[in-house]
C-alpha cells in the first residue's frame, strides 16, 4: 500500500528527542515546556485527551479492585450469622468506603475515561476544548482518590455511610478523621468532575466536525453531554453540603447540631438533590455505550435515535425532581411523599423507552454475538430487572417496607452493576482494539462475561429475598433468630450471596487475565475495523495518532463511517446495502488528504502542580492550617504559571507529532 | 491487500453464525431467567416463610394496606419483566447473523415508539392513583385511640405511655393510681384492635422505627416529632429493627412490639404500676439491691427503689454520664423478655420459643408470666454484666470521647466481680 | 477537498471563528461555570433562608443589620459593574489605557465593598455575633463569606489582568479576556443584589 507522506514542511522537524524547541522565553512560565512524547514525563505532563483517558481508566480499575476487596470483606462478614471477620467499626468503614470508592472513584472516572478518550474522536475533533483543564481534572481525581484512601492509615476511614446523614456525621458520633477525609476527598474529586464537565460540554457543543449537527452526533457523546450537564448542576449542591460538613467538623459551626436548632433533614435534601442526579451520572454513559454497540452488532441504526436522545435528556431533567424518593421514610409529610412518588414513576417512562428501543434495534437485525455485544445484551436484561424493582419502590408505601433493607441493595446493584458496570465492560471490550491496537481475547472474554453475569446474579439476586424477608442494610451482623427457616430463610441466601461475590470476583479477575493474555508478545495487531463499526472514532488508526485525524472528517450521516463503507443499491423502497469501501480505504483516503499545519496544544507542568496543591490544602484543614496556607500558595503560583503560559507553544517552537504519522505509514 | 481483508471478514462472519454453542447458551440463559422470574413471583404471591420480619406477612391494618397495594405492583412488574425478557430472547435467537443481507438502515417507526411510551404511561398511571390513596390513608391519624411516645437513642428504644386527659392509658384505667409514669424499653406493649399512634423522636442521631408486620418504617429524627401508626388484632410478638444507620451498634438496635388482648393489657398495665417491692432481708437479692444502688442506679431507674441505708428514694441521673441522656428503666425488666436494645433474650431458647410460638389465645398468659429463674438466659445476661461493650460495640471508652465530655454512648465496663453479678441477677430476677 | 482544509488549522482551544456554534470556547465555558455557580449560591441561600430565624436568645438579623451602611456598600458594588462595562467597551475600542484605568477602578470599588464587608463582619463580631454563635450566624457568614471570596478572587484577577495588559502578556484575545472577566464580575454583582434583597431587606 501507499506510504502516506505528510506535507513536507511537517516532516522537516522530525527529531523530537531534543526538547530545545520549546523555549522559556516563549512560554513565559517558570519552567520550559515539557515536550517528551515517550517515557513517564510524557504521561505526567500530557494534555492529550487519549493519554488522560487511558490514565483515568487505569486508576479507575485500580480503585475498582480496592472497592471490590472492600465488598468481598463485607460479604465474608455476612456469609454466616454473627460474623467476626470485621469489627463493627471496621464494617461501618468498609461499607462506607465501598460505596464511596465504587461511585466516585470507579464508575464516574471510568465513564470519564471513555468520555475523554472517545468524545473528541466521535465528534471528529483533535482534542478537547481545554486540554490543560482536562489534565488538571484527571490529576485532581487521582489525588482526591488517594487522599480519601489515606484515611485507612490515618485513624480509619469514614464510617457514616456514603450518604453521611447528619447528625451521625458530627464529631461526637464519628470521632475519627474518617469523615473529614471523606468530605474533603469528595470536594477534590468534585472539582475534578466540575472542570471536566465544563470542558466536555464546550467540546461537544463547539468542536464538532463540519456537518455534524447535534442530531447527527453519536449517541454515546449525547449521553456524555447530558451527564456533564447533570454534573455541572449537581456538584455545586453537594459542594455546599460538604462545606457545611467541614465547617461543622473542623470549625465548630452548628449546621447539623440539633441542640442548636438545626434540622437534620437539610443534609438529606442537599445530599439527594445531588445524589439522585448522581445515579443518572453513573448509568447514562453506560447507556450511551450500549446504544453504540447494539447498532454495530445488529448492523442496523439505533432504533428511534431521536427518542433515545430525548429520553436521555428527559431522564436528566426529571432526575432533578425525584430526589425525595430516597426520603420516603424520613417523615416528609403525605403531600410531598405522594408528589415525589408519582414523579418517580414518571421517570420510568423515558427509561422504559430506552429498553424498548434497544430491543427494537436488535429486531430485524443481523446480530453477531461478540463479547461487547454479550455485555450490551447483559445490560438490557440486568438493568430491566433493576428498573422493575425500582418501580416497586416508587410506590411510596411499599418503599417504607423496603427502604434501608437489602431489597434496595439488590435494586441498585442491578442498576449500577447491571446497568453501569456491565456497560463499561462492554465499552472496554468494544473499544480496546481502538485504544491499544490489540483485540482482547474473545474466548476468555466469553468466560469473563458469563462468570460476571452468574456471579452478579448469585450475589445480588438473593438480596431481593433477604430484603423482603426484612434484613436491614448496614448491619455488621445478622442473627439466626431473625433469619427464619423456610426456603427463603435469610441465612441460606446470605451464604449464596457471599459465594456469588467470589464468582463475580473471579469473573473480574479474568478480565485482567485477558488483558495480559491479549498483550503478550506475538499477539496479532487488531484489524483497523474489527467490528464493522459505524461512527467517526473508527476513521483513524488504532490507536489514533496524537492529532486523532489527519483531516477533520466531513460528516453527512448519523452513522458516518457505515455510510462511507456501504451504499444502498436498492430502488423503489427496496434496500440493498453493499460494501463499497474497506475501513483501510476510508482511512487511507483521509490520510491522503491530510491537513497541513496541525497545531496541538503543548504539554504543561501546571495542571498536575495545581491538582497537587488540593490534597495539601485538604491535609491542612485536618491537621495544620499552615499546611493549608502552603497548599494555597502552591495553587496561586500554579494559577499564575498557567495563566501566563500560551495554550500552544508558538509555531516556531512547536514540536509536531510527526512520530505517530510515521507509524501510520508503516502499517497503512 | 485490503480486498483480501474484506474476504477474510466475510469468512469469519459465516464461521460465527454456524456456531451453535452460542445459541444454546443464550437460550439457556433466557430460559433460566424466565424460570427465576416465575419462581420469584410464586414466592411473592405465596409468602410461605417465617422470618419474623417478613415484609410480605402483614399482621395489622396498616401493613395490610401496604400489602394490598404492593402485591399487584410486584405482579405487574413481574409480568412486564417476563414479557421484556421473552422479547429480548426472541430477538437474540431469531435475528442472529445467519448470512442474511444487511438490513434496511431505517431509524425507527414513529407509531411504534409512541405506543411504547403510551403503554408504560398507562400502567404507571394505574399504579400511581392507588399509591396516592394509600399514602394519604396511612397518614390519617384522626381516629387514633392511643398515643405512645417513642424515643430512639444509640442503641435502644424507650417507650413512654401517655396518660390521657381522662386519666387512662390507651383507654385503660389503671386499678391503682400511681405517681410513676410507665417508661419501658425494648418491647412496646400495645392492646389488640387499638389504633395506636407512635409519637417519635430521637435523642442523638436519626433512628428508624420499623415493625414490618405492622407498618412501614418511619425515621425518628432528633429535633423533630414524627408519627407512625401501629395496629394489630392478633396477640403475639412482632419483631423489628432500627433501619436508619445510627452508628457503631446499628445492628444491635432492635425492637419488638407485643400485642395483648384487652384483659391482658389491663393486667400488664396494673403490673407496671405496682409499687416497688424490696427484696427479702438477708437474701441474695437484697445484697443485689445494695450493689444495684452502688453500681447501676446512677443511670438506671427502678421506680420506687428506696435506699435501705438512708431511706431516700433513689433517682437516676443518666444525663451526667450518658451522652444521649438516658438509660433503660429497669423497674420491670423481667416483665419483658429481651435486654440491651432487644438484641439479647432474657429467656432461654426453649422458653423463648414457647412464648414466640404460642397461639394467640395462650400468648397473653405466657408473656405476662415474665422471666422465671428456670427460664432465665443467664449466659448472655452474665456476659453483658461482665463487660457490656465487649458484647455490644459502643463508644463506651471515655478515652475516645473527648468530643462528648467523656460521656459514654452505652453501658460501660463496670468491673463487677462474679459475686456482684450473682447478686445483681438475683435482684433483677425479682423486677417484674 | 479544499473546503475541509479550511478547518485544518483548528487549534484545540481556539477562538470564535472555528467553533460549531460561533461562540468562543472560553465564553461558553464561562457561561457554564456561572450556571454551576448559580446552584452553589442557590444552596447557600436556601440554607440561610432555612436557618435565618434560628438564633434562640442570641442576636438575630433584625438586631445587627445596618441597612444604610450595607445599602451604601451595595451601591459601591453596583457602580463597579458600571465601570466594568466601561472597561469592556474600552477594550473593544482597543483603548488600552482606558481599559487599564477602568479595570483598576472596578477592582478599587470591589475592594471598597470587601472592606465594607470586613468592617461589617468585625462590627457584628464585637456585638457578639461570631461564626459559631447560632445557626443564623453560621449560615449568614457562610453565605456572605462565599460571596466575599468571589469578589476578592475577582479583584485579584482584575489586578493581574491590568498587570498583564501593561506587560503585554495576555494570553489569547485581549478583548475577549476582558469580556470574560466582565461576565464573572457582573455575575458576582447580580448574586449580591439577590443576597442583599433576601438577607437584608426582607424581614426575617
Amino acid at each position: 500500500m501507499a506510504i502516506i507522506e505528510r506535507p513536507s514542511d511537517e516532516v522537516e522537524v522530525v527529531d523530537q528527542s531534543t526538547p530545545s524547541e520549546a523555549t522559556p522565553e516563549t512560554s513565559y512560565g517558570v519552567f520550559r515546556r515539557p515536550v517528551e512524547t515517550t517515557g513517564w514525563k510524557s504521561w505526567l505532563f500530557t494534555i492529550d485527551h487519549k493519554k488522560l483517558g487511558i490514565m483515568y481508566g487505569v486508576v479507575a480499575m485500580f480503585f475498582f479492585v480496592v472497592g471490590g476487596i472492600e465488598a468481598m470483606l463485607i460479604r465474608l462478614q455476612l456469609a454466616g450469622p454473627n460474623g467476626t471477620v470485621l469489627s463493627a467499626d471496621k464494617y461501618n468503614q468498609m461499607f462506607t468506603m465501598h460505596a464511596t470508592t465504587m461511585v466516585f472513584l470507579f464508575v464516574m472516572p471510568m465513564a470519564a475515561a471513555f468520555a475523554n478518550y472517545f468524545v473528541p474522536l466521535q465528534i471528529g475533533a483533535r482534542d478537547v476544548a481545554f486540554p490543560r483543564i482536562n489534565a488538571f481534572g484527571f490529576w485532581a481525581f487521582l489525588f482526591g482518590g488517594l487522599f480519601l484512601n489515606t484515611s485507612w492509615f490515618l485513624g480509619g476511614g469514614a464510617d457514616g455511610g456514603w450518604f453521611m446523614y447528619a447528625p451521625n456525621s458530627s464529631v461526637a458520633f464519628s470521632p475519627s478523621n474518617g469523615v473529614d477525609f471523606w468530605g474533603l476527598g469528595l470536594q477534590i474529586t468534585g472539582i475534578a468532575s466540575l472542570t471536566g464537565a465544563i470542558n466536555l460540554i464546550v467540546t461537544v457543543i463547539n468542536m464538532r466536525a463540519p456537518g455534524m449537527s447535534l442530531m447527527k452526533m453519536p449517541i454515546f457523546t449525547w449521553m456524555v453531554l447530558v451527564v456533564q450537564f447533570l454534573l455541572l448542576f449537581a456538584i455545586p449542591v453537594i459542594t455546599v453540603a460538604l462545606f457545611m460538613l467541614m465547617f461543622q467538623r473542623s470549625f465548630d459551626a452548628t449546621f447539623f447540631s440539633v441542640e442548636a436548632g438545626a434540622d437534620p433533614l437539610l443534609w438529606q435534601h442537599l445530599f439527594w438533590i445531588f445524589g439522585h442526579p448522581e445515579v443518572y451520572i453513573l448509568v447514562l454513559p453506560s447507556f450511551g455505550i450500549v446504544s453504540e454497540i447494539l447498532p454495530v452488532f445488529s448492523k442496523k441504526p439505533l432504533f428511534g435515535y431521536p427518542l433515545i436522545v430525548f429520553s436521555g435528556a428527559a431522564i436528566g431533567f426529571v432526575g432533578w425532581g425525584v430526589w425525595a424518593h430516597h426520603m420516603f421514610a424520613s417523615g416528609l409529610g403525605p403531600i410531598s411523599v405522594a408528589a415525589f412518588s408519582v414523579a418517580t414513576m414518571a421517570i420510568a417512562i423515558p427509561t422504559g423507552v430506552k429498553i424498548v428501543n434497544w430491543t427494537l434495534t436488535m429486531w430485524g437485525g443481523k446480530i453477531k454475538f461478540t463479547v461487547p455485544m454479550l455485555y450490551a445484551v447483559g445490560v438490557i436484561v440486568q438493568f430491566t430487572i433493576g428498573g422493575l424493582s425500582g418501580v416497586t419502590h416508587s410506590v411510596a408505601p411499599s418503599d417504607t417496607q423496603q427502604t434501608d433493607t437489602y431489597y434496595i441493595v439488590a435494586h441498585f446493584h442491578y442498576v449500577i452493576f447491571g446497568g453501569a458496570v456491565l456497560g463499561l465492560f462492554a465499552g472496554m471490550y468494544y473499544w480496546w482494539p481502538k485504544m491499544f491496537g490489540k483485540m482482547l481475547n474473545e474466548r476468555l472474554g466469553r468466560v469473563n462475561f458469563w462468570l460476571t453475569i452468574i456471579g452478579m446474579n448469585l450475589t445480588f439476586g438473593p438480596m431481593h429475598i433477604i430484603g423482603l424477608q426484612g434484613q436491614p442494610r448496614r448491619m455488621y451482623q445478622w442473627t439466626e433468630n431473625r433469619a427464619g427457616d423456610g426456603f427463603f430463610n435469610i441465612g441460606f441466601w446470605n451464604l449464596v450471596a457471599s459465594v456469588g461475590s467470589f464468582v463475580l470476583a473471579l469473573g473480574v479477575l479474568l478480565f485482567f487475565v485477558n488483558i495480559y493474555v491479549s498483550h503478550r508478545k506475538g499477539t496479532e495487531k487488531a484489524p483497523l475495523d474489527p467490528w464493522d463499526a459505524r461512527s467517526l472514532e473508527w476513521i483513524t488508526t488504532s490507536p489514533p495518532k496524537e492529532h486523532n485525524f489527519d483531516r477533520l472528517p466531513q460528516v453527512g450521516h448519523l452513522d458516518e463511517f457505515f455510510h462511507r463503507k456501504y451504499e444502498d443499491r436498492g430502488a423503489d423502497g427496496h434496500h440493498e446495502f453493499h460494501q463499497v469501501a474497506t475501513a483501510e480505504e476510508v482511512v487511507a483516503e483521509e490520510e491522503n488528504n491530510a491537513d497541513a499545519h496541525i497545531h496541538l496544544p503543548s504539554p504543561s507542568y501546571w495542571p498536575i502542580l495545581l491538582a497537587f496543591s488540593l490534597p495539601i490544602m485538604a491535609y491542612g484543614v485536618i491537621y495544620n492550617l499552615f499546611l493549608l496556607l502552603g497548599g494555597a500558595v502552591l495553587a496561586l503560583v500554579s494559577f499564575y504559571g498557567w495563566g501566563l503560559e500560551p495554550h500552544t507553544a508558538p509555531e516556531e517552537d512547536y514540536d509536531p507529532p510527526t512520530g505517530t504519522s510515521m507509524e501510520v505509514a508503516a502499517h497503512g | 491487500m485490503s480486498h483480501q481483508r474484506v474476504h477474510d471478514r466475510t469468512m469469519s462472519t459465516s464461521a460465527d453464525s454456524t456456531s451453535s454453542l452460542k445459541i444454546m447458551s443464550s437460550r439457556g440463559r433466557k430460559a433460566a431467567s424466565t424460570v427465576a422470574g416465575l419462581s420469584a413471583l410464586t414466592l411473592l404471591a405465596g409468602c410461605a416463610t417465617d422470618a419474623p420480619q417478613d415484609t410480605w406477612k402483614p399482621a395489622g391494618a396498616n401493613a395490610q394496606k401496604i400489602q394490598d397495594l404492593q402485591w399487584p405492583v410486584f405482579l405487574t412488574a413481574g409480568i412486564v419483566g417476563v414479557i421484556v425478557m421473552v422479547f429480548i430472547a426472541v430477538c437474540v435467537v431469531k435475528f442472529r447473523d445467519r448470512g442474511q443481507p444487511i438490513p434496511d438502515q431505517a431509524h425507527g417507526k414513529a407509531w411504534l415508539e409512541y405506543l411504547f411510551i403510551a403503554i408504560p404511561a398507562v400502567i404507571l398511571a394505574a399504579i400511581a392513583i392507588p399509591t396516592v390513596g394509600v399514602v394519604m390513608a396511612l397518614n390519617d391519624t384522626d381516629d387514633t385511640e392511643c398515643v405512645i411516645n417513642v424515643t430512639g437513642q444509640q442503641w435502644w428504644w424507650e417507650y413512654d405511655y401517655e396518660v390521657g386527659a381522662d386519666g387512662t392509658i390507651c383507654g385503660y384505667a389503671p386499678s391503682e393510681v400511681s405517681a410513676s409514669p410507665i417508661i419501658t424499653s425494648g418491647q412496646l406493649v400495645i392492646p389488640a384492635d387499638t389504633k395506636v399512634l407512635l409519637r417519635g423522636t430521637s435523642r442523638d442521631v436519626i433512628h428508624s422505627y420499623w415493625i414490618p408486620r405492622l407498618n412501614g418504617k418511619r425515621d425518628m429524627v432528633p429535633g423533630r416529632v414524627h408519627f407512625l401508626r401501629l395496629e394489630s388484632d392478633t396477640p403475639g410478638i412482632y419483631a423489628g429493627q432500627c433501619t436508619e444507620f445510627c452508628g457503631l451498634s446499628h445492628a444491635n438496635m432492635r425492637m419488638e412490639t407485643v400485642v395483648l388482648e384487652p384483659a391482658d393489657f389491663q393486667k400488664w398495665l396494673d403490673n407496671e404500676l405496682e409499687p416497688y417491692q424490696a427484696p427479702a432481708e438477708g437474701s441474695l437479692a437484697a445484697e443485689g439491691e445494695t450493689t444495684f444502688i452502688a453500681q447501676c442506679s446512677r443511670c438506671h431507674q427502678v421506680n420506687g427503689l428506696v435506699d435501705p441505708n438512708n431511706g431516700n428514694l433513689v433517682v437516676s441521673y443518666p444525663d451526667q454520664f450518658v451522652y444521649s441522656g438516658a438509660a433503660p428503666n429497669l423497674t420491670n425488666l423481667m416483665g419483658r423478655n429481651t435486654f440491651a436494645g432487644a438484641t439479647w433474650d432474657l429467656l432461654t431458647p426453649e422458653c423463648r420459643a414457647d412464648v414466640w410460638e404460642a397461639n394467640p389465645e395462650e400468648f397473653g398468659d405466657k408473656y405476662l408470666a415474665g422471666v422465671s429463674q428456670d427460664c432465665l438466659n443467664e449466659i448472655d445476661l452474665r456476659e453483658w454484666l461482665r463487660n457490656a461493650p465487649a458484647k455490644k460495640p459502643m463508644y463506651a471508652d471515655p478515652a475516645l470521647l473527648e468530643q462528648s465530655d467523656g460521656k459514654v454512648r452505652g453501658m460501660p465496663y463496670l468491673g463487677l466481680s462474679e459475686d456482684q453479678i450473682d447478686q445483681l441477677i438475683a435482684y433483677l430476677l425479682e423486677r417484674k | 477537498m479544499a473546503d475541509t482544509a479550511v478547518h485544518a488549522d483548528a487549534h484545540a482551544d481556539h477562538g470564535a471563528h472555528h467553533t460549531s456554534t460561533g461562540l468562543s470556547n472560553n465564553k461558553l465555558a464561562m457561561w457554564m461555570f456561572l450556571g454551576s455557580e448559580c446552584l452553589l449560591f442557590g444552596g447557600l441561600i436556601s440554607t440561610y433562608m432555612l436557618y435565618r430565624g434560628r438564633h434562640s436568645e442570641n442576636l438575630g438579623p433584625d438586631q445587627v443589620w445596618d441597612i444604610p451602611f450595607t445599602s451604601a456598600s451595595s451601591f459601591v458594588l453596583l457602580m463597579s459593574s458600571l465601570t466594568m462595562v466601561l472597561a469592556v467597551s474600552s477594550a473593544n475600542r482597543d483603548d488600552e489605557r482606558n481599559t487599564k484605568v477602568w479595570l483598576s477602578v472596578t477592582s478599587l470599588l470591589g475592594a471598597l465593598f470587601v472592606a465594607g464587608q470586613v468592617y461589617e463582619f468585625t462590627t457584628f463580631y464585637r456585638e457578639g455575633l461570631g461564626f459559631t454563635t447560632s445557626l443564623f450566624s453560621s449560615s449568614f457568614f457562610t453565605l456572605t463569606g462565599f460571596h466575599g471570596v468571589h469578589v476578592s478572587v475577582g479583584i485579584i484577577m482584575l489586578m493581574s489582568l491590568v498587570g498583564m495588559i501593561s506587560k503585554n502578556k495576555v494570553v489569547g484575545d485581549k478583548k475577549e479576556v476582558v469580556e470574560l472577566f466582565g461576565l464573572y464580575w457582573h455575575f458576582v454583582d447580580v448574586v449580591w443584589i439577590l443576597i442583599f434583597t433576601l438577607v437584608y431587606l426582607i424581614p426575617a
